[in-house]
Order: C-alpha cells, then structure tokens, then sequence
C-alpha cells in the first residue's frame, strides 16, 4: 500500500510518497528560505507559504513517484506538535485531499515521525527496535527509548532551548546571522573546543523544582540556556578586536559543550537501558562534531541521510504505516495540536 | 451544476450545497462568545452532512466553491486549504469568492434597494469593509478603522455612486461598531439579523457567476501584510 503524507510543523512545506514496506517514491521538500531576514521562523509568513506551496508540492510528490491518488491507500499529515497555523495548512488539505476520495487517515506526531525515519529503506538499510534515539532539531531535543515501531518513551527532553535553537542563537551572538548553525560549525573548525570552558548543558538544576546540581546531572533532561548565557558574558568581555581573534575559539568551545552534553544523555540513556544501538535524527544530526562523536562511542549508531533527519514527509509516511488509521469519516473533525500529546 | 461552498472568514464554519435544481442545502457552525472558531473540526463534517441530507457522494460536486475573505488569517487558510485539497482530490475547479460579496449579496437578495456595507471584524480596532449595490462594486475591499469609513463615503463628490445612497451595514464588523455605523447614518439591522452571517448558499451561488482559473491558486484574501514584514520595514525606515 502506497502512503502519501504532508509535513507543515514549521518552515519547510513537505509531501512524500513511501511504499508499505518503507521504500521512498518521492520526498519533497520546499524549503521556504524566507525567514532569514527576520532571525527567525514568522509563524504568519511560514502559514502563508505553506498554503502557497501545498499543491505544487503534492502535485510533485505524486508526478514523482509515478502515481495518482487512485493509487494511494492512505493519507498521513503532521498534527503536531509544532506552529498550529503552520500545521492548520497542511493538515486540512491532507484531510480534504482524504475525505473526498473516501481514503484512510493518519494523524501522525512529528516526533515519531522523527523515530521513524529509521525505518525507511535506505542505502542504509532499516534500523530496527530496540534502540535509544536522539532528537535534535531548531524545533525539539529529546532523548526517547524505542521499543517498538508503533511509539517511544521519552527519557528526557530539554528543559529551555532546543539544540538547534543553542547553534543559531550562538551563532547570532557571534555575528553569523540566522539560520547560523551551520556557519558556527564552519568557524568552529578553525578554533580550540579547550580554549573556553562553558557549561555542558547539564549542569544548571531545573529553575524553581527543587532539583539539585547533581540530580539534574543524573536525569537525562537538557538546558542550554545557560550555555547560552554564559557565551553572551563571554563576547561582552571581549574588545570588538579580541572578539574577532577568539572568535574561532569561542565557537568551537560552545560546541563542544552542545555536542557533550548531547552525547553525556546518550551514553546515559544507553547505560540506563542497556541497550547498544542508537539512532540520531533532527537537523543537529548534520552537524560534523556531533557525527565524530558519535562514531567514536562505541555503540552501533545509525544515522538517517541528512534529507531524512529536517523535517520531511517521508518520516511521516514512515510512522503512518505503524500507527492505526481512521477510515473515513471518523477524521473529519480531527484538529491539530501546538504542544504534547493530541487531547483526545 | 452541484456546487459545494464553504466560508470561514469569521467565527462561524458555513457551508452550502447547491444542486443540479437550483435549490441550497446548508449548515453552519456558529461558536458562542469567547469559544474557539470550528474551522478545523466542524467543517468537513458540515460539508459531509450536506452531502449525505442531499443523497450525493464527494464526487458528485461540480465545482468547489470557497469564501477567501478577508477576514480571520488562520480560519481562512484552514478554509482554503481544506477546499483545495478537496478541488485536487476530486480535479475540480476551485473558486475562491469575497466573504464580503457574500455577506452583500444576500442584504440585497432580501431587499435591501440603496447600498450595502459589508463589514467583517477585523480586530484591532478595525472592520474589513467593502460596498456593493445592485449595479455591483461601490469601492473595493479595505481595512479601515469605522471612525474612517465616513471620510470614505463622504469624500466621494456629487454624481458618484456613493449619492444619495441609503446605506445598509451587515457583518460582524456592523455588530462590533454599530454606534460608528449609526452616528454616519447608516443603518445596522439587529444583532440577531440573519444579515450579519455569512450564507454557504451564496458562496456557492457567487461561485457560478466566476470563470474559474486553474492555472491561478486561490489564495486568501489577506488585505494585511503580516505583522513581521511591517516590522521589519519600519525598521529599515
Ligand atoms: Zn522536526
């Protein structure tokens, strides 16, 4: 059976075809690219674009993979958590584009779209539960223990920003625009990750819950506002001209303390389960310090091609095909949801 | 022709069906003060029901017929998203009319012989307003604050269409700011009026008098820029 799902959570306005079995027909991303100039995703721009492109890129999806409608058995859309306006767009057209030709479908949670892109068939091959996974994206970061294909637990979520979030606003802070994760990587490359000592973002207890220090440290939550903080301290002190020298430094320091702390919750999650596999998705997944690091833990680390880790409809299709579907009409007043789990 | 004819311009949810005889079926969602807007959830199921009191299947529909405002930003892209992935399910021609010609249409339909002011709530302090008589279109459609929308008709000179008009304000927008209305002599007809609701009857019925262009996606009528962009350029002066 032949899934076609749309993505629309936040930026990049997505639909995919994926076979029953996990083979990828077509995977279409439009990247809006139009949120630069705001330092930042506008949730009102990001909801115009999204209705803007929603045709042309289910349109495609489907000339891609060779097919119609008729021969698609079920319809999957993102219902969150993510911007709700942004979702609103994809997710109302994926249940009309359903509705009308009677098909099933699939709420799916963007998160477990996320785990399961693992379970597409790639050059990579499939990776299989059990495993512990790392999320990592602008958007979420969380660590999850996946039993089966149908869900996940999660072991622990950050607290405050996303990792991705840490990368672009350290960037910005640097001077590297927006989005600058990427280019904070690029300078790091040429600095000393020891010249800096930042926290690892792990170490500052949860504000206000009576959570110590060292309990903090144990949980597998993660905080990395005040990495971030301590990076803004850092380039007050500096000139304008030292800034420009350490500049290098400062970069690689503050990803090296991102990177530790991603990988320390890990090798946490996998002691704490006991497993030895771990799988790695989000757009924190492309970064090259994280993947050395990851390569060199010791445990089998699968990581989804770069297009299958940012936000994509093919993960989507991915999960539809192990969470139950409703036959129609049963969706017809399905809404989505901003944060957590669906309410009903 | 069997046309299917949704609006969520403003809180309500309305949907019409028009069939092959001519006649209208329809249904609506009208949330209480201070409740969330039913667009996502009450739409389809709104749209399912008229098809199922009218005996008829999704691909019975002829055309797809959808308000785009202006009015409510998130509630008319649900709208039209909605619509156009029934259009591209079903390779129909989707139509998107003004919620303002709507709301119009039918205060002339039921008699009204001078003008119509059609005004939608556009928050802020502001109406999305538009005119229209029996010839058609007075002004095209605005965001304007109410206390303004006198300068409008009052700045048209003698001979133009706005002479001696007897104005009829309907909408959310007349509800909202009926004491501005009522101070420019403009009449307002009670909150409770059926005049002040958009119809899906009269989106579907607006959408046969419209060639429909498949090369051109509808989109909503927004008449606001957002907010960021505004920001943005005020910023670069
Ligand atoms: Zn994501």
């Amino acid at each position: 059976m032949n899934v076609l799902a749309i993505e629309s959570s936040c930026d990049d306005t997505c639909a995919a075809v994926v076979q029953g079995d996990g083979q990828v027909l077509a995977n279409v991303i439009s990247s809006q690219g139009v949120h630069s100039r705001f330092g930042g995703v506008v949730p009102e721009i990001a909801s115009r674009h999204h209705l803007e492109l929603i045709d042309l890129v289910v349109l495609q999806a489907l000339a891609e993979a060779g097919l119609s409608l008729d021969d698609i058995g079920l319809v999957a859309a993102t219902r969150g958590p993510g911007l709700v306006g942004a979702l609103l767009v994809g997710f109302s057209y994926a249940k009309g584009l359903a509705a009308a030709h009677r098909l099933a479908f699939a709420p799916v949670d963007h998160l477990q779209g996320h785990v399961a892109a693992n379970f597409l068939r790639t050059e990579q091959g499939q990776f299989e539960p059990p495993f512990i996974c790392l999320i990592a994206s602008g958007g979420h970061t969380l660590i999850a223990h996946v039993r089966e294909r149908e869900g996940f637990e999660v072991l622990g979520r950050t607290l405050d920003d996303a990792a991705g979030e840490a990368f672009d606003k350290g960037a910005r802070m640097l001077g590297l625009g927006y989005p600058g994760g990427a280019a904070l990587e690029r300078l790091a490359a040429g600095g000393d990750p020891a010249a800096f000592d930042f926290p690892a973002g792990g170490a500052r207890p949860r504000a206000g819950m009576g959570v110590g220090r060292i309990e903090f440290a144990r949980s597998l939550d993660f905080s990395f506002a005040g990495l971030k903080t301590a990076l803004l301290y850092r380039v007050r002190e500096l000139s304008e001209s030292e800034l420009a020298t350490l500049a290098p430094d400062l970069a690689a320091s503050y990803q090296a303390a991102i990177v530790d702390s991603l990988i320390a919750r890990c090798e946490q999650a996998l002691k704490v389960t006991g497993l030895e596999r771990l799988a790695v998705g989000g757009g924190v997944a492309a970064n090259g310090e994280l993947r050395r690091r990851l390569a060199s833990m010791g445990a089998t680390v699968h990581v989804p091609a770069p297009i299958l880790c940012t936000d994509n409809a093919a993960m989507i299709a991915s999960a539809a095909r192990f969470c139950s579907a409703l036959a129609y009409p049963a969706y017809l007043p399905l809404d989505v949801y901003a944060t957590g789990e669906s309410a009903a | 022709m069997i046309v299917l004819g949704v609006d969520t311009a403003t809180p309500a949810t309305a949907v019409g069906l028009l069939l092959a005889d001519g006649s209208t079926l329809e249904a609506h969602d009208h949330p209480a003060p201070g409740e969330r807007p039913g667009h996502a959830t009450r739409l389809l199921p709104l749209a399912d029901r008229l098809l199922t009191e009218a005996g008829l299947q999704w691909d019975s529909l002829q055309r797809i017929a959808v308000g785009v405002g202006p009015g409510t930003f998130t509630g008319l892209r649900i709208g039209v998203a909605t619509a156009r992935g029934l259009a591209q399910s079903l390779s129909l021609d989707l139509v998107g009319v003004s919620s303002l010609q709507a709301l119009a249409r039918r205060a002339l339909k039921e008699g009204q012989r001078g003008s119509v002011l059609a005004a939608i709530d556009a928050r802020r302090g502001e109406v999305f307003a538009g005119g229209w008589s029996a010839a058609g279109e007075l002004f095209t459609a605005r965001a304007l604050a109410p206390d303004d929308l006198g300068d409008l008709l009052e700045h048209q000179g003698p001979g133009s269409a706005f002479e001696h008009h007897n104005w009829l304000a309907v909408g959310d927008g007349a509800i909202r700011f009926r004491s501005h209305f009522e101070g420019r002599g403009i009449e307002v007809p009670s909150d409770a009026s059926p005049l002040h609701r958009i119809r899906g009857a009269d989106i579907c019925e607006l959408a046969l008098d419209v060639e429909s262009h498949r090369t051109d996606p509808v989109l909503p009528d927004y008449l606001r820029r957002p907010d960021a962009e505004i920001a943005l350029q005020g910023a670069a002066g």
